[in-house]
């Protein structure tokens, strides 16, 4: 492995405090290292701007639901062929690549690392196989826990009180993450996914109870909350909240964050979180009143999941959120039941600047990036595809960073809906490069606990992004010089010169093996899987991981 | 020897995963009882010991001298085929797709010669679907149209809980004007000819709106079911290529997703698609994931293609050579020079320029498979073997057409 000196760059390494600084940087054996012999590879940067390889903490790449969704749009992927080369697999692009396609573009964005975030246990060979054909960039995935009848069970036993230390369900969850190689746990709609399944229901309330089960969405978030936080996963518990797109469910919102309070959690996408009004009717701007909170719980992280205008593919385990799209759309629409666990929903979709809705999500999302204090706590999300494709990050990026592309953009879209938000109350903010870095690598990386990543201090990973310093933000973000993953050179003025495997990020906490005496007859009146067969064992599937230990392992 | 289990048996496409086999005697018995599976193992266990490694042409030579005469044809070909998966693995798809990607070939998840299972009617529309135990423990009506799984599919009823326990909750409703062993088990047949099943489902959608359809015998009988559809919150329509098979498939299967969508207002509706082998499911979303296409992928142009063929593949693409992943037959033109890789004696062996053996998937080799639904399971070794999986060999004729 070459050893590389990134020379003359002005770095952007916000974890260590570097804002700008031009410096070099040492690469040898996949690693930041202080410093490199004469007879290492010089990457003349002088001019550029490096930064760590961009993390992307809540994305939809891989697993049964983007399957399905790449089945239900060949149409929409036609025009968007990447050829084979000697190195490179063919595939296609889209709004939902190919695997391979997924691994080359993240990488040519500048991508190091991205978090698959919303795999059912049930499906994890499938979700690892296709992690295992996605290749340039490390990969993790969380496992959909918010709506499994087994935990609802042990909730419901333990009478919905948090354990306070080690219990059954800080086990079972421990469990869970050992037997998919999962990273982290993710409740989607805790409860409600369960009531749309039963009957088309949904939440109205933290205190609904589940039919069948005897627990509540409040009794779900703080047990398995509570078990994510005591087990000390590198990843906090990562919640979609209940009331996904409703008029109103900022109040959802804010009596989730308060159920969890005092412990660490990660919202994802909360501009679908962040509406007032009522339900049924139009939606008004809640971010302001949701970042005020936020800025008073340091205990909590959130990802934006920005609307883009243009094309989107949405995908959910919430399925009684597709249902409605059906019903607004008329287009196509999967639906996907899965026992036990989850739900799923698939509806290609379109944010159009002139609809007051979308251009509502749309300066939410905005809002969101520009009122929020501290970009530690606010990271870069789209939901990819949800609110649209990893590939309009560039542009996004620029919104942020360029105020009259802001403005101007402002203008295009519905003017009711922008009324209606802060952005028309002079808000001058541009985002720093190094703001930047901070939504984009920094922030997802620690937040995920990836010591390793995010970061150009000795002994972070080599995986390095270098631009050209450009006035247009956009293009400067969308076509790096270089970028290099673990060490090696993977893109070079926008070619892609090798194409490296990545690794699968897993996680591990101990746990007390006779859980499985517990789980067992639970899974056997529930699943059509036999228990010993469910775990996934197959090195071919399993390894090479990283794997990150919890907290006190 | 003690029996073996419980493994995965990878006989049809349910991939029951419960089952304890005892490989004494002459054939392999399982339980719980199905003689489709155990027909399965006996099949896979004693050609471990009999069949030789490879034949050209019906006669027996090393596995090298196969593999080097296969990667010659297969470098050489002007428009290869790869095709089958009747009982592949997804570790064999992502073997077959990475040397098509190399090859520039086409590929077909389905067959590719014979019965021709129609277009794919979900890139059109969509669907909803299920697992099993989403079924089993939710729907109260099970339609099943025009299939046969008590023949196919032996343990499906059962698995849906049609099997007594629970049985007075749910009712099985069979459509069909065959006497199959299915339409014994049911609570309720309906037969009316296949040619009739489009305009079966126009008058269903009717039905369903609170629309009255034109008179006649079979909207009688429409409106029985329909309101027996309409009267539950949740039911199931298992379908497979009795209904989308052949001309005019992709249009009954599109009225029928279109129908459960209509139904799915007030009550969730789902359907379960059951497939002719039990490896197509692996092979379609493996050559989905990696292509971005299910079914049919043409990647001579250096990236894919959908194919929307509208009839079997081979013989209206020009196919000169073409290699057959795990299926016992194919009925190809006799221009096409044919390579298969397979864990079962070929019927027609001696037409095979290239057959080589493979270990077994489920029997004597491990590996992993999608279910019917979707379900990823394990594939378990119970049984000794000695032969390479078609995953491997499919890696090793990659690597001499890189070569």
């Amino acid at each position: 492995m070459t050893a590389i000196r990134i020379s003359g760059g002005a770095v952007h390494d916000p974890a260590n405090d570097v804002d700008g600084e031009v410096r070099d940087v040492c690469l040898e054996h996949g690693k930041v290292v202080a410093d490199v012999g004469p007879d290492a590879r010089r990457i003349d940067a002088r001019g550029m701007v490096v930064m760590p390889g961009g993390v992307d903490i809540h994305a939809h790449i891989a697993g049964p639901t983007v399957t399905a969704a790449r089945k239900l749009s060949p149409d929409e992927r036609r025009d968007d062929p990447l050829g084979r080369t000697d190195v490179l697999r063919s595939g296609t692009g889209g709004l939902v690549p190919s695997t391979f396609a997924t691994g080359y573009r993240y990488s040519l964005l500048g991508y190091t690392t991205v978090v698959e975030a919303a795999a059912p246990p049930l499906a994890a060979r499938h979700v690892l196989a296709e992690l295992r054909d996605t290749p340039m960039i490390d990969k993790a995935f969380l496992i959909l826990m918010g709506n499994n009848q087994v935990l609802f069970e042990l909730i419901r036993e333990s009478g919905g009180a948090v354990s306070g230390g080690r219990g059954r369900l800080e086990d079972a969850v421990a469990w869970w993450l050992e037997a998919t190689g999962g990273y982290g746990v993710k409740l989607v709609n805790p409860g409600g996914v369960e009531l749309y399944k039963q009957s088309g229901g949904h939440v109205d309330s933290l205190d609904d109870e589940v039919a069948g089960f005897g627990v509540t969405p409040r009794q779900v978030l703080e047990a398995i909350g509570g078990a994510v936080d005591a087990l000390g996963l590198p990843h906090p518990v990562h919640v979609h909240a209940n009331n996904l797109g409703v008029s109103g469910n900022a109040d959802t919102t804010l009596d989730t964050m308060r159920t969890l309070s005092g412990r660490q959690a990660h919202f994802a996408h909360i501009q679908f979180h962040s509406y007032g009004g009522k339900p049924g009717g139009l939606p008004r701007s809640r971010a302001p009143e949701l970042l005020e909170h936020l800025s008073s719980h340091p205990e909590f992280t959130v990802d934006v999941g920005q609307v883009m205008f243009g094309p989107a593919m949405t995908m959910t385990a919430d399925a009684h959120v597709s249902e409605v799209l059906r019903d607004l759309d008329g287009g196509k629409w999967i639906s996907h039941d899965t026992e036990v666990e989850t739900g799923c929903g698939i509806v290609p979709y379109t944010y159009r600047a002139g609809n007051y809705v979308h251009a509502l999500q749309w300066a939410i999302g905005l809002e969101l990036f520009l009122l929020g204090q501290d970009p530690w706590q606010v990271m870069l999300s789209t939901d990819h595809p949800n609110g649209g494709s990893f590939l309009s990050y560039p542009k996004l990026i620029r919104l942020l960073m360029d105020r009259a592309f802001r403005e101007d953009q402002m203008r295009r879209a519905n003017q009711k809906a922008i009324r209606r938000t802060a952005l028309l109350d002079g808000v001058q903010r541009e985002y720093t490069l190094s703001e930047i870095a901070i939504i984009t690598r920094a922030a997802p990386a620690r937040r995920l606990g990836l010591r390793d990543k995010g970061h150009l201090g000795v002994g972070a990973d080599a995986d390095v992004t270098i631009y050209h310093d450009r006035a247009d933000r956009e293009e400067m973000f969308a076509t790096p010089r270089y970028v290099i993953k673990g060490g090696e050179v993977a893109v070079d003025d926008g070619d892609l010169r090798l194409a490296g495997d990545g690794m699968l990020l897993s996680s591990r906490a101990p746990f007390d093996p006779d859980v499985a005496g517990v789980l067992e007859p639970l899974f056997g009146d529930r699943y059509t899987v036999a228990f010993e067969h469910y775990p996934v064992r197959d090195p071919a599937l399993r390894e090479p991981a990283r794997v990150v230990e919890a907290r006190g392992s | 020897m003690a029996e073996l289990g419980p493994v995965t048996c990878a006989g049809c496409g349910l991939l029951c995963d419960d089952v304890v086999i005892d490989p004494l005697g002459d054939a392999v018995t399982i339980r719980p009882r199905c003689e489709l599976g155990a027909q399965w193992f006996s099949e896979r266990a004693s050609r471990a010991a009999n069949a030789p490694a490879a034949t050209i042409r019906g006669r027996p030579v090393a596995l090298e001298t196969a593999l080097t005469r296969a990667a010659e044809l297969l470098k050489t070909a002007r428009r290869p085929l790869i095709h089958g998966f009747d009982g592949a693995t997804v570790e064999d798809a992502r073997a077959a797709v990475a040397l098509a990607d190399r090859l520039g070939a086409l590929v077909a998840t389905g067959s590719a010669a014979g019965a021709w299972p129609g277009a794919p009617a979900v890139p059109l529309h969509g669907a909803s679907t299920a697992t099993l135990g989403e079924i089993r423990d939710r729907s109260r009506l099970i339609v099943i149209w025009r299939e046969d799984p008590e023949t196919t599919h032996p343990r499906l009823l059962d698995r849906l809980g049609l099997d007594g326990g629970s049985r007075s909750e749910r009712a099985l409703l069979v459509i069909d004007d065959r006497d199959t062993a299915t339409v014994q088990r049911a609570d309720l047949r309906l037969a009316w000819p296949r040619e009739r099943d489009l305009e079966a489902l126009t008058i269903l959608h009717v039905l369903q709106r609170g629309l009255a359809p034109r008179p006649s015998e079979l909207a009688n009988e429409l409106t029985g079911l329909a309101d027996r559809v309409l009267a539950v919150p949740h039911a199931t329509i298992v379908y497979g290529a009795g209904l989308t098979a052949g001309a005019g498939g992709q249009r009954r299967a599109l009225a029928l997703h279109e129908l459960v969508r209509a139904l799915c207002h007030g009550r969730h509706v789902v359907t379960l698609e059951l497939p002719g082998a039990a490896g197509t499911r692996s092979a379609d979303d493996v050559l989905a994931w990696q292509t971005g296409y299910p079914q049919g992928v043409d990647l001579a142009g250096g990236h894919p293609e959908l194919v929307t063929a509208i009839g079997p593949l081979a013989p209206s693409e020009g196919v000169d050579v073409s290699l057959r992943v795990q299926s016992a037959t194919a009925r190809l033109p006799a221009s096409v020079t044919e390579i298969a890789l397979s864990s079962v004696p070929l019927a027609d062996d001696e037409d095979v320029e290239v057959s080589i053996r493979t270990a077994a998937a489920g029997v004597a080799a491990a590996g992993t498979a999608h279910r019917l639904d979707g379900v990823p399971l394990a594939l378990q070794a119970p049984l000794a073997g000695d032969g390479p999986t078609a995953a491997a060999l499919l890696t090793r004729l990659l690597g001499e057409v890189q070569r």
